[in-house]
């Protein structure tokens, strides 16, 4: 009797590195292959050179990976069960973007303990647009009963070129699904793995120090000299037309802007002012590593 | 006749594509069949569900007679080339093609026969056409495909007469086979009619027409709240997109925790419409209540959509609650000086800048106004602290409504919360206008300081863009003086509100923004009386004379004269100044004479020129006596009144005589007379007149 219970409990519950597991797994039967995360900060999945510059050019591409995500406004001190600086994201990205994709999505829902045929699983208009990469696409948010779980995009345009074919890019909210198929309130009571561990003690202490360093310590007067150093990197990178490198430089300058803007030391214009600059570069890097795929 | 009806299938289509695509695809058929002459009758129709894009046509003529018709060619002179071309495009020979000439030279003409085109071959070789001429507001590329669609296109199916129709659209090939599962897509399934494609669908509880479905939804509403004993607010907006988003719509009872209802009831509205598209509910004294609507695309067999959608509210208004208990109790006036690390834009200072310019401009209204220039003041300062809060980072949208409750919740005047939380109104057209003076003072002072700032740095609207929304900022600050029925002194207020700019240093070419703004105002209210249609006439003929201090008196006269142009006022008005205006025209036109405005009554030689004299006089004092009463129908009716004197002077007084100081003693008198006419308007600008 005891075992049969326990028995049941676990097939209702995935845990965090299964959800990601069994994610992974899924993909590569659909001959993904499975990227690490990028080793840089970046606000998001779609940063990582394997979707931006990959979907950039006619060769194809298909591929899936975990990416930590960092949002420095985002954080909370660990104080809100929603809301994080630093979370992950697991990143499909397919070139050209094949015609059963919607099936393809769905099917690995049910992989990861969300079955389409018991939830209100709806595709709601959200079009895409990155103004520091120069991107934009159009697709949804993916509900599931009337939870956001996935963004679902077509890029239209990366680093200001018109995408040719046409990537789809499928991006996992993996705590907030996690939050969804444990039936969890509080993101830090996401179980990690079969012993137990739980996502506070994994990541509470980080949410806590990074919110502080993004909101209180961060040295904005050496930051701002770092931007411009990053930037001047890029440039010269771009001039050499090394293109991974200078891609590298404009990431780094893309994060100390996310902290400066944290830190609430960047005005409305200047704001708007930095965005080009960092959308500059990157269009500069999406021209020349154009160059190098013909 | 025989049925026509095309599906569209494609993945989920946004609810803003999907209405405008079912309006614009049965456009352009309607018009083709018209251009193409291919007359159909009875049901026209388009539907849409989020997959599924229908056009239907019950009664459709299956062929067109085309007459003969000659068609010109090139010149005889003509490159040979240009004549292979026209062979080739005709699909005819040399041998049916003969010369003639016409005005231009001589031409290849070919004569096209009578023929009976088959409406199937029309449909198969422009339905291209029509697909690609979809205007989409946005529009996208999918795959390596050529195509652009509002979201990706799948299938094809056109039926005609029962049977299929054949074109290729870019990758696509039409059929009478769609998709039955709109999910996976891997289930075909074929039809030979629209009565048998929308039994299919009605069978599986998919309700195609998207008419049917918005009733079906509405009424389902209505049922499940007042089985409870509850009011469900519909907004025709929300109501029209989740239409869209669902094919076969469950309405599922959820609520949240009674203890948010402490929230203020704006978030929980904004949270369950807008950013969840869920339906509201209140009791019967117009309480929010904590129970609202989900409409489900799908039957909660398990119960996992309405706990799943429990859910998210519940972590939404945690999140919302944890700002608001924080927000709420910092101290709004301690945060004043913070608002100086927050730019309002450049060239403009910061929001501090900002709100001390607006205490002075209020401070000033506040006599106008009769309120205590103490707390009109206070209102002023704190009005934009709540910029400064999480919540409205989080409900930018809130912005003023968030800032009143903040107030209120620190104890502040009840007149000073309502004046912050009103004073970003009217925020559209069709919004409501602050009406309590407060409100109306404080909206009034951040509207003036917007309007005189962006006019001051140059960043004036251009006729396609309007960046900083000061045209609907200026038509809010219209309506207000209409709606309110309060002149207010606006030159003042503009003049006034540079100086507040001059003393932080920010100095602006004071006369030139005085100018430009009181022209900007006179262009927006012209077209406020254009759309309430008043005739172009009217409205040149009050705005001529009167300026941005009288926009109400302006408006007034213009309704009023409207009103009253085309009846028996009106026309006594028009002809009696028209008689006078033209002959003051003609003979001040062909000579030099000055004509001030003045006759002397010891030069008239009738009662006629008495009688017309005594009617001005009388007339004058009218409007010396009520011109300020507001009596526009009255101030009319007195003009009108003159018809008498008028006519009887105009029949039996010449006012061409030979002796030139009698001449020019009548003359006068006319003068005066459109004089006293023009204290209502200009109504020299009428149409009728010029």
């Amino acid at each position: 009797m005891v075992s049969k219970k326990k028995k049941v409990k676990k097939k209702i519950l995935q845990t965090f590195q299964d959800t990601i597991l069994n994610l992974q797994k899924y993909w590569i039967k659909q001959g993904c292959i499975i990227l690490q995360p990028y080793d840089m900060e970046v606000g998001a999945g779609t940063f990582h050179p394997a979707t931006t510059l990959r979907s950039l050019g006619p060769k194809p591409w298909k591929t899936a990976y975990v990416q930590p995500s960092r949002r420095p406004t985002d954080g909370r001190y660990g104080d809100n069960p929603n809301r994080l600086q630093h979370y992950y994201q697991f990143q499909v990205l397919i070139k050209p973007s094949p015609q059963n994709i919607k099936k393809l999505y769905l099917n690995s829902l049910s992989t990861i303990g969300i079955k389409h045929q018991d939830h209100d699983i709806r595709f709601v208009e959200d079009d895409w647009e990155s103004p520091t990469l120069g991107a934009s696409g159009l697709g949804w948010e993916v509900w599931c009963d009337g939870m956001e779980i996935t963004q679902f995009t077509y890029f239209q345009q990366m680093a200001g070129v018109e995408c040719k074919p046409i990537s789809v890019e499928l991006t996992y909210g993996l705590e907030r699904i996690c939050m969804f198929t444990q039936g969890k309130k509080n993101v830090f009571d996401l179980i990690w793995n079969n012993e137990g561990t739980l996502y506070r003690e994994v990541f509470y202490q980080a949410e806590k120090e990074f919110s502080a360093y993004n909101f209180e310590f961060a040295n904005t007067d050496n930051l701002f000299k770092i931007f411009e150093m990053f930037e001047e990197e890029a440039k010269s990178l771009i001039e050499k037309k090394i293109s991974l490198p200078a891609y590298d430089q404009c990431l780094k300058a893309s994060h100390v802007f996310n902290i400066l803007d944290a830190r609430g030391v960047i005005g409305v214009a200047q704001r708007a002012e930095y965005i080009s600059r960092i959308r500059n570069l990157t269009k500069g890097v999406g021209q020349i590593w154009l160059e190098s795929q013909i | 006749m025989s049925e026509f009806f095309l599906e569209l299938f494609s993945e989920e289509m946004p609810a803003t594509l999907q209405s405008a695509a079912r309006i614009k695809l049965l456009e352009n058929f309607k018009n083709f069949f018209e251009k193409e002459k291919i007359a159909y009758k009875g049901e026209a129709n388009s539907y849409s569900t989020p997959n599924r894009l229908l056009i239907y046509f019950k009664n459709l003529s299956h062929e067109i007679v085309q007459k003969p018709e000659e068609i010109r060619g090139p010149n005889i002179n003509a490159p040979e080339k240009a004549l292979e071309g026209f062979l080739k495009s005709n699909q005819i020979e040399k041998k049916n093609i003969f010369k003639k000439k016409t005005e231009k030279g001589e031409f290849y003409f070919y004569k096209k026969p009578e023929r009976k085109i088959r409406t199937e071959e029309l449909l198969n070789s422009y339905l291209p056409n029509i697909l690609e001429n979809i205007p989409w507001k946005k529009s996208m590329k999918w795959g390596d495909y050529s195509m652009f669609w509002g979201r990706p296109l799948k299938s094809i199916l056109a039926i005609f007469n029962g049977k299929p129709l054949n074109f290729k659209y870019h990758h696509l090939i039409c059929s009478n086979v769609t998709y039955l599962d709109k999910d996976f897509e891997e289930k075909l399934i074929r039809f030979k009619d629209f009565k048998s494609y929308m039994s299919y669908f009605k069978n599986r509880g998919i309700i195609i027409n998207n008419n049917l479905r918005r009733n079906f939804i509405e009424k389902e509403l209505i049922k499940s709240s007042s089985k409870k004993n509850l009011k469900v607010y519909i907004n025709e907006k929300l109501l029209s997109e989740v239409t869209d988003i669902v094919e076969k719509p469950k309405v599922i009872l959820c609520s949240f925790d009674k203890k948010f209802l402490e929230i203020p009831k704006e978030i929980l509205v904004v949270t369950m419409q807008k950013h969840q598209k869920y339906f509201p509910t209140f009791d019967k004294k117009e309480n929010l209540t904590n129970i609202f609507f989900i409409i489900a695309d799908i039957k909660d067999q398990k119960g996992f959509v309405r706990i799943g959608n429990e859910r998210v509210v519940e972590a939404r208004l945690n999140d919302a609650d944890f700002f608001w208990k924080k927000n709420k109790s910092q101290n709004l006036v301690k945060r004043v000086s913070m608002l100086k690390n927050m730019n309002y834009f450049k060239g403009l200072g910061t929001y501090f800048d900002k709100v001390q310019r607006i205490r002075k401009l209020s401070g000033l209204i506040s006599d106008e106004l009769l309120i205590s220039k103490e707390k009109i003041e206070i209102a002023s300062t704190i009005c934009k602290i709540d910029l400064l809060s999480d919540l409205v980072g989080e409900f930018p949208e809130l912005q003023g409504i968030l800032g009143g409750h903040f107030a209120q919740a620190q104890g502040f005047d009840k007149d000073i919360c309502l004046a912050i939380s009103e004073h970003y109104l009217p925020t559209g057209p069709e919004s409501k206008i602050p009406r309590k003076p407060y409100s109306l003072a404080l909206s009034l002072s951040d509207k003036i300081d917007s309007l005189v700032g962006f006019f001051g740095i140059n960043l004036k609207p251009t006729s396609s863009k309007d960046p900083y929304a000061l045209r609907r900022s200026t038509i809010g600050l219209i309506r207000m003086i209409l709606e309110n029925n309060k002149e207010l002194k606006i030159k003042e207020l503009i003049n006034y509100s540079s100086l507040t700019y001059n003393e932080q240093n920010l100095k602006f070419d004071n006369k030139k923004i005085s100018q430009e703004l009181s022209v900007f105002f006179i262009e927006r209210l012209k077209n406020f009386m254009k759309e309430k249609e008043i005739r172009a006439d009217i409205i040149e003929s009050t705005t001529s004379f009167y300026g941005v201090d009288s926009l109400l008196k302006i408006y007034k006269k213009a309704l009023t004269l409207n009103k009253l142009i085309k009846n028996e006022i009106g026309t006594d008005v028009v002809s009696g100044y028209k008689r006078a205006h033209n002959i003051l025209n003609a003979e001040l036109n062909n000579k030099e004479m000055e004509i001030s405005g003045s006759a002397d009554p010891g030069l008239f030689k009738n009662d006629f020129e008495k009688n017309l004299y005594k009617k001005i006089n009388d007339i004058r004092k009218y409007y010396v006596n009520y011109g300020n009463e507001e009596n526009y129908e009255g101030m009319l009716k007195i003009l009108a009144s003159a018809k008498k004197e008028i006519s009887e002077f105009f029949e039996n007084v010449i006012v061409n005589d030979k002796d030139l100081t009698l001449k020019k003693n009548r003359l006068e008198l006319l003068q005066m007379l459109c004089k006293t006419f023009n204290n209502y308007c200009n109504f020299s600008k009428l149409e009728s007149i010029t």
